[in-house]
């Protein structure tokens, strides 16, 4: 693959974003209100799937911002193949 | 700077931009993190120096995509000849510059620069902050061959899940590339392994057509198991024409409760034995050159603010030579929103 060629392949992967971004819909404003009983399930529940999925590699951050576990868990979310559900609950977990 | 990573670094800037105008309604932020490590190693009595800085750039964009990006620089101090001054090289790779698009969970489409998915030790175990042994296993170029990094495309997902079995998979195809800080070998893959949460244990299966020069095969197996959330049992095998071998690596990490879990809960003793067998000739195929058998055994101190010290000693056999090697590494793990970013803070 020749540099030019990876340029024009930069190139069209910014459009794709582009293109994407525009249609792309934040996923807030759909959770409803939670009680203070079932956030702390959810967090548990959230340990649980960590220790699952994650903990076979690596032991949980220190300190992590909501808005930081939003970027990190969309990466593990690739990396290890987590469903919707358990970037969700991870999230709870990770960032209550 | 050469041209590629003039290139690198106008893209990477470029897609922060984007990922600018894009983040900010949804409250993402931009994320670095990574590590920073130092690694003292005395091999065959050979003593080298090795600072690394290894960033993570994490840029999500709406609610399906996500850039990131990972680059290695890292020094190499070592004497030039035997009682000779120390001398100094640099090294720098992109590990990966990937945009994900994640369709659902039985799909998410990558493109750009990956790391090849071969196993598990490359994608899950190798960065510097996770793996236990600095020095990789010694089948790790099986598989991944060049530079350990694909350029092209990969779909990866879960198949099935259900609450006894998850089945996952990864194919990809990967363009050759010739230039400095992108190499690539033209080759295609995958990777599929079923894990079984009750019992904490994952293993899979991976194959790899190598389609340049003299087309060849790789195929490998892993398996990891959590019997306990204290240990962790790992193991590779892999196989290709010029040697085959395997990899079992072992962890536990002491329970805060038990006795003296106080002093002990920071402590993780490892211990890692390994089999090469050389099946033909190779040349710059990085693998030993002879049927290796090699032990090593570790200890991991875990510091607060995510510091970790590792020690470790290896004994090697081969008929090229039996040798002794010596580690020790502090690592630190660092993760904060891009500085500058709009809407700053965490």
């Amino acid at each position: 693959m020749s540099r030019s060629i990876f340029v024009v392949f930069a190139m069209l992967m910014l459009s794709l974003l582009v293109t994407l971004r525009s249609g792309a819909r934040p996923q807030q404003g759909n959770a409803a209100p939670k009680t203070t009983a079932s956030k702390i399930d959810e967090s548990a529940e959230g340990e649980k799937r960590f220790r699952t999925n994650c903990g076979r590699c690596h032991h949980p951050p220190e300190d992590l911002s909501p808005r930081e576990a939003r970027a990190v868990i969309r990466q593990m979310r690739v990396r290890a193949m987590l469903s919707a559900e358990d970037e969700r609950l991870i999230l709870k977990f990770l960032a209550p | 700077m050469s041209r590629s990573r003039y290139l690198y670094f106008w893209a990477s800037l470029t897609l922060i931009v984007v990922g600018a105008s894009s983040s900010k309604a949804q409250d993402l932020v931009p994320v670095i993190s990574g590590a920073a490590g130092f690694i003292y190693s005395k091999d065959s009595g050979q003593t080298a120096l090795q600072p690394i800085l290894s960033p993570v750039v994490l840029i999500p964009l709406g609610s399906k995509l996500l850039v990131e990006s990972n680059v290695e620089m890292q020094g190499f101090v070592a004497r030039s000849s035997p009682g000779g001054p120390y001398e100094g090289q640099y090294f720098f790779s992109v590990n990966y510059l990937q945009l994900d698009y994640v369709v659902n969970s039985h799909l998410t489409i990558v493109a750009g620069r990956f790391l090849s998915p071969f196993n598990i030790f490359s994608e899950r175990i190798g960065p510097i902050w996770i793996q236990n042994f600095q020095d990789g296993p010694l089948i790790y170029p099986i598989g991944t061959r060049t530079s350990g990094s694909s350029d092209g495309g990969m779909i990866r997902g879960v198949v099935a899940s259900r609450p006894g079995w998850l089945l996952n998979y990864t194919a990809f195809f990967s363009a050759l590339n010739n230039s400095e800080d992108f190499a690539a070998g033209r080759a295609a893959g995958t990777r599929v392994g079923l894990f079984l949460p009750k019992a904490n244990f994952e293993f899979g299966a991976s194959y790899e057509r190598f389609l340049q020069d003299h087309h060849s095969n790789s195929y490998g197996g892993y398996f990891v198991w959590q019997p306990t959330t204290q240990l962790s049992v790992k193991a590779e095998y892999a196989h290709s024409p010029q040697g085959q071998g395997y990899w079992i690596e072992g962890a536990y990490r002491f329970r805060e409760s038990g006795p003296f879990g106080r002093e002990l809960k920071n402590i993780q003793p490892i211990v890692r034995g390994q089999q090469f067998y050389r099946l033909a000739p190779g040349v710059n195929d990085a693998l030993p050159q002879a049927d290796t058998q090699r032990v090593d055994f570790g200890l991991n101190y875990y510091f607060p603010h995510e510091i970790r010290l590792n020690g470790s000693y290896g004994r090697q056999f081969s008929s090229t030579g039996n040798s002794n090697n010596w580690t020790l590494d502090l690592t630190y793990r660092f993760l904060s929103p891009v500085p500058f970013w709009p809407k700053g803070g965490r």
